[in-house]
């Protein structure tokens, strides 16, 4: 019984070394180590072995059964990682798999970058209400029923005194009339003028913001624009204030940031003037402080307004504005 | 506003700035230069020519050969016009010129016979809109020169988009003003007040009555004699065709041409069509309705509008129009000038009232120069002495009830300082002001500037509009930029906001893109999606001015809006669409109300399950209702919603779905009792309508309501340390039994150690009968405190499988158990 056993474990041995593709490794675990296989055989007819014979030819059988099923894992390991196993090579020019993610609207993504970066420098955001009272959207910013600057608003009405809101500077009032300085906000959302070309769409977005509090200057005004269009577009971006007007600021500005398409020197985007108007803005009037019951001689403050679809149009190249409302696949897939 | 640099150059020089160092210190004042434009572009080559001889073409009747002296050269041209003869001075484009219009010019053969060279027309060389023939110049003109030159072509001109707060600067003097500050040299005005003579209104045969003060605060009226109307000269039609007013007669020009220069309106009367020689400046009498302008429309009156009248009837509307039956025509010997003021508001409504806009309303309408009135009078009558031989009546009339003194603004420094935030000291501020003609009153204070406001400056009532003066003179770019200092603040998060940000940011996990749509859409698509008569969402609000019929009301509902997107995208052949959009609806409840807000999502699917995903692994099975509901249940899990009733449930719409949604694919969304969405396949013909053919998956809910459900606290739990065991059901049960009954009675038993269940497989045909199918169910349990063993497990499996089986009517198909199964065959 004894030799029985070493010689077959030499066996075994032996034939685990002449081993080397997978479907010969199990063959081989089938004949040695298998429920039939030659170990198992053997090792049941150690009943019939001598009773103090026993302990020690079971031991030995184990302890050979043991070595060569580790073997035969060694040997089953080397060859997978040695690849000899492996039927086919994978072909790893095949794509990965995955499920592809949605992607956000330009002007939404925008949109939040604008955001992010006033709240950064710790603006609140409010938003306020698409169809609007006239009072808000015009008289308590200072523009009053027949004011020329209403030409400026191509308005959509709803009844006399309800309109679509023609900007979110009605937020500047609707927040003042609310709270007390200090006050930092950023109101986002849609706003409406009776437009449509290649140029406007009837209806766009606005981010509107301000900022009221002791000595506001026009300086601090030019100091919080500045880091934004840097922050939005690149760190060492020229810009320039120019004056402009707007009935709900004063003074007021206009503010240009040098051409993002052609740096400056001049093409059909910046209508070769090397320059792209983004903001407007200006300290506000004193009217509009007036109305909401602060006292400009002690409170003053700036406010500005932007077009989330023209910073998105300089920002990715889009050259119609009426794309950002077709939600075209093949366009909302570029963003 | 339009104007050319050598017309500004006559009132200042610009010394030695270039035209676009000019257009940039100009935008850079806040007079923005909207374009520079080189007049004599395009005209290069052009040179005037002398027609010397005149011959009938022999082979073509409407053409005529002509002999053409051009400096030392004499050619043949070919020509069509009818006013070629001979002794004409005219312009001509040479072979090897392009015209403005990029036409080159060659030698040609024209029916057999030589021309080398074209005759032009104002059109084709782009300096006016006549074509009706050739150019016409001074017969005393030599040809050969370059026609830029002769025509005063020569000469840039400039646009610039004027604020509304600047019609001082509706006016090339007044721009000039503004030059002058920049560049430190004098202005050089036409008319020197000095010069004005006094009116004396003693001796004249008519008069003014204004019954409207308040509404005309001044006007002024000359009458000349002896005016012979004709074309103007030359000079004086360039300037007006440079900044595109079309020349009329000498009359019209001189009116225009001062309007442009003082920024004065002016209007010239027919004198013997004015009854009575009377001017009244009144409202509509009771029975004067309608008027007619002199473009020949009949206008309709308002009581409020102000008019001018002779003695019997309106002549003109005040400050817009004047009327067809006194306008100057060629017959004209005797004008009446008026140069006046009117109230800027009137004159806006008017305007819009009648729907019309001059060039003389848009001033009013702004604002202009009440102490002007008599200069610009004066101008316009020196012209028309000088150009279409009028003599002025000694004497006229200077109405002016509304004189007042000039505006005095007392200015703080240091305010100016605080607000800029800049240093600059007091001397500087008033030489700013000072430079465009602001004056400075001795101050009793030192520490405050007495300013005085100039009459044309109508847009400067209160110091903080010096402040912005001061501002833009010393430069936007030279006020410094700064960093306000604040007091810090952690503002609030809007929670919709916050939902917003994580709906989308799902959504977008699962292959959804982000749509927006106008919030404005057509009423019809309530129509086509069913809606009855009392739906909520009729309650449109609806536009007074609306674009379109299709951009007519705000939308009450986002899905119309996303099937038009499907529709779109398939037409362009995108058919596999994932899409969604928050945006607010709006719900008129009442009349004369704002409309309630409302944000909602609707999310909607078609074509292929998975969109975009590489078809070698993932199969092109089409989208189906519980791909939708899937997303629904990932959404609410994910948001971690609970509800009010602790667990959102999707029932089965039935009777409540909506009308566009298919009957038997229809989910509510529910909390409770309360509706807060709902899901399902749409109507296919209602897609139809839409012009959709293929199946659509759709989703709302409203995600006001949504944001003030509760959520499930984030809370541990420990890890459970023990193995789990997990035991298969399968069960045969009539059709109507739904699987998720089978599912939600299993956790409903409140059998120990039940962890999970789950339903992984339901198999109708065969070898099932019809009318049953199979449900696979599986079942995990696990103790906190022990290893379950087999025998345990199978104790509280068998409650399980027995209790269904008895509630359901199921038969028991298989699972691990299956000597159980022997047993009870």
């Amino acid at each position: 019984m004894e030799d029985e056993l070493k010689r077959l474990r030499a066996a075994a041995l032996e034939a685990l070394a002449a081993v080397n593709e997978a479907d010969q490794l199990e063959s081989f675990r089938v004949e040695y180590l298998g429920r039939k296989g030659l170990l198992s055989t053997v090792m049941r007819r150690l009943g019939q072995v001598a009773k103090e014979d026993r302990p020690r030819l079971g031991q030995l059988a184990n302890t050979i059964k043991r070595e060569v099923e580790e073997l035969f894992q060694q040997k089953k390991k080397q060859l997978s990682s040695t690849g000899v196993a492996e039927a086919v090579p994978e072909d790893l020019s095949l794509p990965g798999r995955s499920l592809p993610f949605g992607k956000l609207h330009p002007v939404t993504q925008v949109m939040e970058e604008i955001l992010g970066v006033f709240e950064g420098m710790g603006f609140a955001v409010a938003e306020g209400p698409d169809v609007e009272l006239e009072h808000y959207n015009f008289e308590a910013l200072n523009i009053p029923k027949h004011h020329p600057a209403r030409d400026m608003h191509d308005t959509f009405y709803v009844t006399d005194s309800i309109l679509l809101r023609t900007h979110t500077s009605p937020m500047q009032a609707r927040i003042m009339e609310k709270l007390e300085p200090p006050l930092r906000y950023i109101a986002p959302g849609k706003v409406y003028r009776c437009d449509s070309d290649i140029t406007h769409t009837p209806m766009f977005h606005q981010v509107e913001g301000f900022m009221v509090d002791y000595k506001v200057s026009f300086a601090d005004l030019k100091g919080v624009l500045t880091s934004f269009t840097r922050r939005m577009f690149k760190d060492d971006l020229a810009l320039r204030f120019r004056p402009s007007f707007f009935p709900f600021t004063e003074p007021s500005a206009e503010v240009d940031i040098a051409c993002v398409i052609c740096g400056g020197s001049g093409c059909r985007v910046c209508k070769h003037t090397g320059w792209l108007e983004i903001l407007g803005a200006g300290l506000i009037d004193p009217e509009v402080l007036k109305k909401v019951g602060y006292d400009p001689e002690i409170y003053s403050g700036f406010a500005f307004g932007l077009g989330v679809e023209r910073v998105a149009m300089l920002k990715y190249g889009i050259d119609d504005i009426r794309l950002f409302y077709e939600n075209d696949l093949r366009f909302l897939a570029q963003f | 506003m339009k104007f050319t640099l050598k017309w500004l150059s006559e009132y200042v020089s610009i010394g030695d700035l270039s035209p676009e160092q000019l257009a940039d210190r100009l935008t850079m004042l806040g007079l923005e230069v909207e374009a520079v434009q080189d007049l004599s572009q395009g005209l290069e080559g052009i040179l005037t020519a002398k027609i010397v001889e005149v011959r009938p073409h022999p082979d073509a009747d409407r053409l005529t050969l002509c002999t053409v002296e051009v400096g030392d050269d004499v050619v043949p041209v070919v020509c069509g016009a009818p006013n070629v003869r001979a002794g004409l001075v005219t312009a001509i484009a040479l072979p090897g010129v392009t015209m403005p219009g990029g036409l080159r010019i060659k030698k040609a053969r024209l029916r057999g016979q030589e021309s080398r060279g074209m005759l032009c027309s104002g059109k084709e060389l782009g300096i006016s809109n006549d074509d009706g023939g050739i150019l016409e110049l001074d017969e005393h003109v030599a040809s050969g020169l370059a026609l830029v030159k002769e025509l005063g072509l020569d000469d840039i001109m400039v646009e610039i988009d004027l604020t509304p707060n600047r019609p001082d600067c509706a006016s090339v003097i007044g721009i000039a003003r503004e030059v002058a500050a920049l560049v430190d040299s004098p202005l050089r005005r036409p008319i020197k007040r000095s010069d004005l003579p006094v009116l004396d209104s003693r001796n004249i045969d008519f008069s003014v009555e204004i019954r409207e003060p308040e509404l005309c605060p001044r006007y002024a009226a000359r009458k000349l004699t002896g005016v012979t109307i004709g074309p103007s000269p030359g000079w004086l039609q360039q300037r007006l065709l440079a900044v595109g007013m079309r020349p009329i007669n000498n009359l019209v020009d001189i009116t225009n041409f001062v309007m442009l220069e003082y920024g004065q309106p002016l209007h010239a009367f027919d004198f013997k069509k004015l009854a009575g020689g009377r001017i009244v400046v009144r409202c509509p009498a009771k029975d004067e309705k309608t008027f007619t302008t002199l473009d020949g429309s009949e206008r309709t009156l308002e009581p409020e509008m102000l008019l001018i009248c002779d003695q019997e009837r309106p002549v003109a509307v005040a400050g817009v129009m004047g009327g067809l039956d006194s306008e100057v025509t060629g017959e004209t010997t005797e004008v009446l000038l008026e140069s006046a003021c009117f109230d800027p508001v009137a004159i806006r409504k008017t305007a819009r009232r009648l729907n019309l806009s001059s060039e003389a309303s848009y001033r009013f309408e702004r604002g202009v120069d009440p102490g002007g009135v008599d200069c610009a009078l004066q101008r316009a009558v020196n012209l028309i002495e000088e150009l279409a031989g009028g003599k002025a009546v000694v004497g006229g009339v200077d109405e002016y009830p509304g004189r007042r003194d000039l505006l005095t603004l007392p200015l703080r420094p240091s305010r100016v300082c605080d607000l800029l935030g800049m240093e600059l000291d007091s001397r500087r501020m008033a030489a700013y002001l000072q430079s465009i003609e602001f004056g400075i009153a001795p101050a009793e204070a030192a520490e405050t500037l007495q300013v005085i406001v100039p009459s044309f400056r109508v847009d400067i009532e209160r110091e903080v509009d010096l402040v912005e003066e001061i501002a833009r003179l010393a430069g936007y770019n030279d006020i410094p930029t700064t960093l306000p200092l604040i007091r810090m603040d952690y503002p609030q998060r809007d929670p919709l906001r916050a939902l917003r940000q994580d709906v989308s940011a799902i959504l977008l996990a699962q292959g959804f893109s982000e749509a927006i749509n106008y919030s404005f859409v057509s009423e019809k698509q309530l129509d086509i999606l069913g809606l009855s008569g009392d739906d909520e969402r009729r309650k449109c609000t609806r536009l007074l001015n609306p674009l379109t019929e299709d951009q007519a009301v705000m939308r009450t509902m986002l899905l119309p809006g996303m099937l038009e997107n499907i529709r779109r995208n398939i037409n362009f052949q995108q058919t596999d669409i994932r899409l969604f959009e928050i945006g607010k609806t709006f719900l008129q409840h009442g009349s004369g109300t704002q409309p309630e807000e409302k944000l909602q999502l609707c999310a909607v699917m078609s074509g292929q399950r998975y969109p975009g995903a590489v078809p070698l692994y993932f199969s092109g099975k089409q989208a189906d209702i519980f791909d939708i509901k899937g997303v629904a249940q990932s959404l609410l899990t994910t948001l971690r919603i609970t509800g009010d009733s602790g667990e959102i449930s999707f029932v089965a719409a039935g009777e409540k779905k909506q009308p566009y949604s298919q009957e038997g694919l229809s989910l509510l969304i529910m909390d409770g009792e309360r509706v807060i969405g709902g899901l399902g396949r749409l109507d296919r013909g209602k897609g139809r309508d839409f012009g959709i053919k293929q199946d659509v998956f759709f989703l709302e809910l409203d995600l006001e309501t949504l944001c003030h459900l509760p959520r499930a606290e984030k809370a541990f739990k420990s890890l459970p340390r023990y193995p789990s065991v997990k035991r298969d059901i399968a069960l045969l049960v009539p059709e109507p039994v739904a699987a998720g009954d089978l599912l939600q009675a299993i956790l409903e038993q409140d059998v120990e150690h039940v962890e999970q269940a789950e339903l992984f497989d339901v198999y109708r045909g065969k070898p099932i009968e019809k009318g049953m199918k199979s449900v696979a169910l599986s079942v995990t349990y696990r103790s906190l405190e022990q290893t379950l063993d087999d025998e345990t497990v199978d104790r509280f499996h068998k409650e399980i499988v027995h209790s269904l089986m008895s509630r359901f009517g199921g038969r028991y198909r298989g699972g691990q158990e299956n000597e159980e199964e022997k047993r009870n065959a």
